[in-house]
């Protein structure tokens, strides 16, 4: 019998470290998984993505896992965001009641392994999620000024970040050796405070490897590393180089820092030994806890998204500007 | 000669998005753009991501200059594209002007 793993009350971007250091203990015990949950209480999307990342490294070693005492309240709800593929669940049948009981709108946990997946999977993960939300039609009529209706409003900015966050995962996560790295989504509605809260979490290589080099980079430190890529015109990739195809701007993660604050949110980013709160905390993981790779729990106001312009979350700009061609 | 491209077609629901969308895009507007005359980007009931108009358009201005930008047509975009366009081409011509001044 393995000794087991026990998960923490909450798996969550607030409770990011313990829940971090149980994954921790997960990938580097060798043999078959046993995971205690009989405390697990909590999830969201952030701690969800985590899990199935873990989940799915642990079982890429061939190892099986098993969870045991999961509590019926959380059992279902985690069932149907289908973080239990391929587990073997002891003493514990979720419960549809369970499932129908949540009147939160989830969003299951995705996997993705292609770039190309990219933009029908940020399409598709917005629409199941504000579809979701009661009281959202989708069908409502379009505004006569802009064409545009307001599911159509709620759904872009979710679209727009979500495809920003996968896109950098299976681009630069796969960096620096990481080529087999995959990205983890998952999203939540939660009615009674009517925030959205999106989980995007990658095995790749981390913001300190593609950044390494940077000569903006003034300390060779993950929590730097993070803060150096949230700036405007920052990326491991900006100019053009012979042979090499691709090119970045460095603003993608920005902007979507940027949509979280304009719709009263932000962002929680975890990257090896350090987090980041796009309103402040800023430190090393407690315990020894180390993500290998990015971590980012996103959350934002749902009432405050169709207020969000692209143009005004733009980086300022001086300098010449261009004669440009519009018609 | 004029050339056009709807980028609506390449929407997912409202927004052009991924960078991934935009290269190939971009591949045939350097071929266009090869055989002489201008190309029209038509960006009527679409918005799009920073990344997309940069992979167009931002690259278009690192491989070929900033003289590039007097071929190219934006039609009928919303406030937040021509926007948008106009943050990517001035951060990019720009950029190029620095990396070729010495
Ligand atoms: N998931 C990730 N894994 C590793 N590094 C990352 C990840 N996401 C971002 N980075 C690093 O942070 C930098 C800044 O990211 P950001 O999205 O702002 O810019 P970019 O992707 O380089 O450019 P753009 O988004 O304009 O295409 C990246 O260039 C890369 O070095
Ligand atoms: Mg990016």
């Amino acid at each position: 019998m393995p000794t087991p793993v026990h998960l923490p009350a909450s798996i969550s971007a607030r409770t990011a470290d313990t829940s971090i250091l149980a994954c921790n203990r997960l990938i580097e015990r060798g043999g078959d998984a046993l995971v205690d949950a009989s405390l697990l209480r909590f999830a969201d999307p952030f701690g969800m993505a985590l899990l199935g990342a873990t989940f799915h490294m642990v079982q890429a070693q061939g190892r099986a896992i098993s969870v045991r005492g999961l509590h019926h309240a959380i059992a279902g709800y985690l069932h149907r965001m289908d973080v239990f593929r391929a587990v073997e669940l002891i003493d514990s049948t979720p419960q549809l009641n369970d499932r129908r009981e949540r009147s939160d709108a989830l969003v299951e946990l995705t996997r993705l392994h292609h770039r190309r997946q990219v933009d029908e999977a940020a399409y598709r993960l917005a629409v199941t999620l504000i579809g979701s939300i009661p009281g959202v039609d989708a069908n409502a009529p379009p505004d006569e000024m802009t064409g545009y209706t307001a599911f159509d409003r709620l759904v872009e900015p979710i679209q727009y970040a979500l495809g920003e966050l996968l896109e950098n995962a299976l681009t630069h996560g796969r960096r620096q050796g990481f080529g087999d790295a995959c990205v983890w989504v998952a999203s939540q509605y939660y009615r009674k405070s009517g925030l959205i809260r999106l989980g995007v979490v990658d095995n790749g290589c981390g913001f300190l490897a593609t950044l390494r080099n940077h000569p903006d980079l003034r300390r060779q430190d993950h929590l730097e590393a993070i803060l150096t890529a949230l700036r405007p015109r920052i990326s491991c990739n900006r100019d053009l180089r012979f042979g090499m195809e691709s090119v970045n701007q460095g603003v993608g993660l920005t902007t979507v820092a940027r949509i979280a604050e304009h719709a009263g949110g932000r962002l929680t980013i975890v990257t090896g030994n350090a987090i980041h709160d796009t309103v402040g905390r800023s430190r090393a993981l407690l315990g020894g806890a180390f993500w290998q790779g990015v971590a980012i729990g996103v959350v934002c106001r749902r009432d405050r998204l169709p207020g969000i312009r692209f143009s005004e979350l733009l980086p300022p700009y001086t300098g010449a500007r261009p004669q440009l061609r519009f018609e | 000669m004029r050339s056009h491209i709807s980028i609506n077609r390449y929407a997912h629901g409202h927004l052009v998005g991924a960078r991934s969308t935009a290269a190939p895009l971009r591949e045939q507007v350097e071929e266009a753009l090869a055989g002489g005359g201008e190309m029209v980007f038509d960006f009527s009931k679409v918005e799009a991501t920073q990344s997309f108009i940069d992979e167009l358009v931002g690259v278009l201005i690192l491989r070929h200059g900033p003289d590039v930008l007097a071929r190219l047509v934006f039609k009928s975009c919303s406030d937040d594209v021509r926007a948008i366009i106009e943050f990517v081409a001035a951060d990019r011509c720009d950029q190029y002007i620095k990396a070729h001044s010495h």
